[in-house]
């Protein structure tokens, strides 16, 4: 394992698309029920319907197809394994192919498809989430949807409060760990050979200042807080306010119409 | 707001961080699904020996859920929960299993219990993602609940195998890492 290069810092492509304008919590909603109504499609018309709807998604998400494409890679194995499942193990309808034990009918290669398909449709939407919202928003957006929870004892503030220190601080903190790596590589550690036991002991040097600068950095940023009078979320103000616009509104419209075409377009 | 509250809250905070830098140190890439040991678990495990289950478990959230953000794999509504926020926040039960006691002794068996005891308990959402996963995908007739159970079995193994042997070091070298003041 060497040290890493690249910085963590998600999926999100900065933007200002239709996408990118709407409210986190609109988008959050919307693409939480999509989820569950892909699974209503059932035949050609209906998954036409996820398919348009979608490509319309990414199509105003402005989002670079080639990085949709990328993005999807590593589940396309996962794909190709149950789409062969299908292939080779459900049967039904006319024989469409056969070589000694090996038989592929008609209903495998269509369950195939519309497997493979609902997958890709759900994959796709979950990226486009995350590619046109930025961590921060998505943790206002939980926030804010989470507030009715309070009244049954959800810390909803403090969690996403912590959450956004989170991310503030895992840029600092992958910095933070390949410095120690090098520092201690030049003092001569060694992570990439020996047995598994030899190579996990070797992370022991990087993780004990990492674990010990960590508290020490907790500490400072309780104090930092406490000095600019932080007690709890009550009355606590904020910087950038969320506000529905009437995009919102037709997201949610958009999404009722959607859902009541699925209903009547399924075959029972 | 209590300070001690307020300190609890950015460690949390802080650790979930590194959880989310270490996920991506993959110590060994197992399968294509995704299952791979990651040395996630140490931060979680540590914070939750600190501070209680409660501070283990709502560091183990928000790992889930940084983990969510940036590289989400979403495959079905339920399996998002299942795969997620909830088998990184059980992993804070490991709290229950304080390794050191008042006198600043420590027992390693007791850290083994509480890894293996957190290990499984985040076996369980992994297990029904599978489940439901393999139920709605998977051929019918397909032996849905041994695949699950074979293949999150086998990474989650490692993982705890991993975290027990870099914890035994870190109890020993580091001891204070675990004592809450």
């Amino acid at each position: 394992m060497s040290p890493l290069s690249a910085p963590v810092l998600g999926q999100y492509v900065p933007g200002d698309s239709i996408l990118h304008r709407l409210d986190p919590r609109t988008k959050i909603v919307v693409i939480f029920v999509y989820m569950l109504i892909v699974f209503l499609a059932n035949n050609g018309i209906t998954y036409g319907l996820l398919i348009v709807t979608t490509s319309v998604g990414v199509f105003l998400s402005g989002v670079p197809i080639l990085m949709i494409l990328r993005g999807l890679k590593p589940v396309f194995i996962l794909i190709a394994f149950t789409a062969c499942l299908h292939l080779f193990f459900t049967k039904g309808g006319e024989v469409l192919f056969s070589m000694g034990p090996i038989t592929i009918e008609e209903k495998g290669v269509m369950q195939a498809g519309w497997i493979s398909l609902r997958f890709m449709l759900l994959v796709v939407t979950g990226m486009l989430l995350t590619l046109t919202t930025s961590s921060i928003d998505l943790t206002d957006g939980m926030e804010r949807l989470l507030t009715p929870l309070r009244r049954v004892g959800v810390p909803a503030h403090e969690l996403a409060l912590m959450m956004s220190i989170s991310l503030r601080f895992i840029p600092t903190l992958w910095e933070e760990t390949n410095k120690i790596m090098k520092a201690q590589q030049a003092r001569g550690a060694d992570f990439e050979s020996g047995s598994i036991f030899k190579r996990l002991k070797s992370f022991i040097p990087v993780l004990i200042p990492l674990f010990v600068s960590a508290f020490r950095r907790a500490e400072e940023l309780a104090l930092a807080m406490e000095a600019r009078g932080y007690r709890g979320g009550q009355g606590r103000t904020r910087l950038r306010k969320l506000t529905f616009t009437g995009n919102d509104s037709i997201a949610f419209i958009l999404l009722f119409l959607l859902v009541i075409g699925l209903i009547g377009l399924r075959s029972q | 707001m209590k300070r001690d509250r307020l300190i609890t809250m950015m460690e949390i905070a802080i650790m979930a961080g590194i959880g989310g830098v270490l996920s991506y140190y993959v110590a060994l890439r197992l399968w294509p699904q995704g299952g791979s040991a990651s040395l996630a678990m140490v931060p979680i495990v540590i914070l939750a020996f600190r501070r209680g289950w409660v501070a283990g478990v709502v560091c183990g959230l928000l790992v889930g859920l940084i983990n969510l953000m940036i590289s989400p794999y979403i495959t079905h509504p339920i399996q998002v929960v299942l795969d997620y926020p909830l088998p990184y926040a059980l992993l804070g039960l490991a709290g229950w299993f304080r390794p050191v006691d008042e006198k600043g002794a420590i027992s390693i068996k007791r850290m083994g219990l509480g890894v293996t005891i957190a290990g499984l308990a985040r076996l369980i959402p992994h297990f029904i993602s599978g489940v439901v996963w393999f139920g709605s995908y998977a051929p019918e007739g397909w032996p849905v609940v041994l695949y699950s159970l074979c293949y999150n079995a086998s990474y989650l193994v490692i993982d705890v195998l991993v975290t027990i042997i870099l914890m035994s070091y870190l109890l020993k070298k580091a001891p204070q890492l675990v004592a809450s003041r």
